[in-house]
């Protein structure tokens, strides 16, 4: 009798704990009252994007009343961290956000991803808003997994009163930009480019543009290839000189702060020169009236690379295989004409719908901006996107350390060649 | 009826058996199983490996680096929090602070009801190259040279992490030895000031033999908090600049979830388990704990 009782209670509590377990797995199905439910997540849960999203939503469940959207969103690198454990756990959202490239393909790789060839061959007038070229980073083997939405890329943004005031010109090549540094550490400016180096994409950004413009593109195709990487070419020794110069314009305070203080010293007008995103062209103007302008990281002279590549890559949608086929609806809604430019309008980001970029909509500086980007004469993914991220993170470590002087090039290298070795067998 | 009674303690142990076995002992077993494959979260196979991921390991340079960095965490740790923290416990119960140590121990033990997130995020203002606490009264009291960036600058970083841990944890320590200092018997300080001895001679005559029991504890707790600190170093640094700051946890989670390297970070975790498994067993070798007498 009593081990009777034991033996209750004790498939009690475990049924209990099982069954916790598998409460998360109806969550595809409809709700009680026969609406499909569809499961939203994306990265930003801060302003303004999170309440211009909360809005799009209202809109469509409105428009459709058989639809329940539910909405998640978590911040930059958790977001990386979380959808990373949702895919590994079968509990993907229906449909969320993406970065193009290796960040895309990882997600394609577990087989979880909707394939939207069909998709977007069924509805031409949709598909074909947005800007071909920049499906390429959401295309694996001919199938394309994501929709892309915003674009973005990477300039020197520089103070334009400051500029003035010191007689610089916009440098044309890479020595004019270390002359025009060196004048402007004369003029006083200790730091006059500055950076979050505790922010390793930051580190990431620099370097990538740094290899498309003295590295061979045949040769960097070749390294960001995983199967075949090799980094042997001496234009990567060169690259990092390159980046450990101009780190050495960037003060020591810089690995001790993140990129959102160097845009905050940028806006208060305290260094002259930002290596940024134009995503943050808003946030600038928000946070001061310093007049800036904007130029393409210089060509640099004997670089085998492409002297006008722009780096920058677009992010997007992608859908989960499983997910209800109403989810296509709503992705067709949150990449349409007219909710990218009310997208932009809000958001000050620009975006990868024809059309949807305007002068109305945008300041100069964005509309400027927005024609670099789309007539760029070839687009080069961040490059923590662009290769293994194994072999990124050496590089961006090694960046780090390249600022405070722990490292040198050669050995920097000597451990990407050892990374590359062993992601090659 | 011989039997009722072990019946209702084991009722009363298995719940808590259950939950260990579950959270505990299952993940432990599995992480274990998980180091002798190479598999990514996207991955929907894993692929068996057997011993590379732990050759692998003894190969890393990082890995060294890493557990430098938790030696350094540790002893450190050990030398303030248990020795110093003891010397405080003393002196707040000691009589001549009577009045005011309650005030005290409250202000002492504030920092460890404080989620370590909130006084990792605190501490980056602290130690802010530009605006930070720290610089800006190094330069009021006319020691700017020693302003240097210390989160960012390569030599000094681990050491930053280190103390804020210490400003932390300090309170919690105290307040276990001031709770162990209370409890020796009042007689052992009036036959010591009978013989006339002094309070240092007190301390290390009576108050430390005393309290050896709950010192065995605290450096237990100490070390394997060390071998197993994430939160500070992560927040505050993330590991950098280079590798600098970086400790067995924060080089386990940067493989897992940063560069996906599943199998690797578990032999890492195995790594780490092994190592504070080893450092309690020799403590509790050493110090013959259970056998009070």
């Amino acid at each position: 009798m009593k081990k009777m009782l034991l033996f209750s209670i004790f498939l009690l509590l475990l049924s209990s704990v099982l069954s916790a377990c598998n409460s998360n797995d109806a969550t595809t199905a409809a709700t009680e009252d026969g609406k499909v439910v569809i499961d939203f997540f994306h990265r930003w849960p801060n302003e303004p994007r999170k309440s211009f999203y909360d809005e799009k939503i209202k809109e469509y469940m409105e428009a459709n009343p058989d639809v329940h959207i539910n909405v998640n969103s978590v911040l930059n690198d958790s977001y990386k961290e979380k959808i990373k454990v949702l895919v590994s756990s079968d509990d993907l959202p229906d449909i969320f956000s993406s970065w193009s490239y290796s960040f895309a393909e990882n997600l394609v790789s577990s087989e979880k991803i909707m394939p939207l060839n069909d998709v977007l061959s069924e509805d031409q007038e949709w598909s074909s808003s947005i800007i071909e070229s920049q499906y390429d980073g959401f295309k694996f083997d001919e199938e394309t997994y994501g929709v892309p939405f915003t674009v973005d890329g990477k300039a020197f943004f520089y103070n334009k009163a400051i500029f003035e005031e010191n007689n610089i010109a916009v440098p044309k090549t890479y020595d004019e930009f270390i002359a025009a540094l060196d004048s402007l550490k004369q003029a006083g400016y200790e730091q006059p480019l500055v950076e979050g180096l505790t922010d390793t994409w930051a580190i990431s950004h620099y370097l990538g543009t740094i290899f498309e413009r003295v590295v061979d593109p045949a040769v960097l195709e070749k390294d960001y290839t995983p199967e075949t990487g090799e980094f042997t070419d001496p234009g990567y020794i060169k690259g990092l000189e390159i980046f450990e110069q101009l780190a050495g314009y960037m003060g020591d305070v810089s690995t001790a702060m993140d990129h959102e203080a160097a845009r905050n010293m940028f806006a208060a007008g305290e260094v002259p020169v930002l290596y940024m995103q134009f995503a943050e062209i808003k946030m600038v103007e928000e946070a001061s009236d310093v007049e800036f302008g904007f130029f393409d990281f210089p060509e640099v002279e004997g670089g085998k690379g492409d002297p006008t590549a722009l780096t920058g890559a677009p992010e997007g949608w992608m859908v989960s295989k499983n997910a209800p086929k109403e989810t296509v609806d709503f992705l067709k809604f949150l990449t349409s004409a007219e909710t990218a430019a009310e997208f932009t309008k809000t958001d000050g980001q620009l975006n990868a719908v024809k059309g949807a970029v305007t002068p109305e909509n945008v300041n100069a500086t964005s509309q400027e901006a927005y024609e670099l980007v789309t007539n760029a004469t070839s687009t080069a993914p961040w490059f923590d996107n662009a290769v293994n991220i194994n072999i990124a993170d050496v590089f961006m470590r090694g960046g780090q350390e390249l600022a405070t002087g722990q490292s040198t090039p050669q050995d920097v290298m000597k451990n990407v060649q050892q990374e590359a070795k062993s992601l090659r067998e | 009826m011989a039997r009722k009674i072990p019946l209702i303690p084991t009722l009363f142990l298995l719940p808590s058996l259950l939950f260990l076995g579950i959270f505990i002992y299952f993940p432990l077993v599995q992480n274990v199983y998980n180091s002798f494959f190479d598999f990514s979260v996207f991955s929907p196979t894993k692929e068996f490996v057997g011993f590379a991921s732990f050759q692998q390991l003894l190969q890393d340079e990082v890995i060294v680096a890493a557990f430098i960095n938790n030696v350094k965490y540790a002893v450190i740790s050990v030398l303030f929090q248990v020795f110093f923290a003891l010397v405080l416990a003393t002196i707040l119960e000691d009589k001549v602070f009577r009045r005011i140590a309650p005030a005290l121990r409250v202000i002492y033990f504030m920092p460890v009801m404080i989620s370590i997130s909130v006084i990792a995020l605190l501490f980056t203002f602290v130690y802010n190259p530009q605006m930070g606490l720290l610089n800006s009264f190094l330069e009021l009291i006319g020691l700017e040279n020693l302003a240097t960036p210390w989160l960012g600058n390569a030599t000094t970083a681990i050491y930053a992490v280190i103390a804020m841990s210490q400003w932390q944890s300090i309170g919690f320590i105290t307040m276990l030895f001031i709770v162990a200092i209370q409890k020796i018997p009042k007689e052992l300080y009036e036959a010591a000031d009978i013989d006339g001895a002094g309070k240092v001679r007190k301390f290390f005559n009576i108050t430390i033999p005393q309290v050896k029991e709950t010192m065995f504890v605290n450096v237990l707790i100490t070390v394997t908090g060390s071998i197993l600190v994430f939160n500070e170093p992560f927040i505050l640094t993330g590991g950098g600049p280079g590798f600098s700051s970086t400790t067995l946890s924060v080089l386990m989670y940067e493989q897992g979830f940063g560069k996906d390297n599943m199998g690797y970070a578990s032999a890492i975790a195995t790594l780490i388990f092994v190592l504070s498994a080893i450092f309690a067993l020799i403590q509790i070798r050493v110090s013959g704990t259970g056998k009070d007498d």
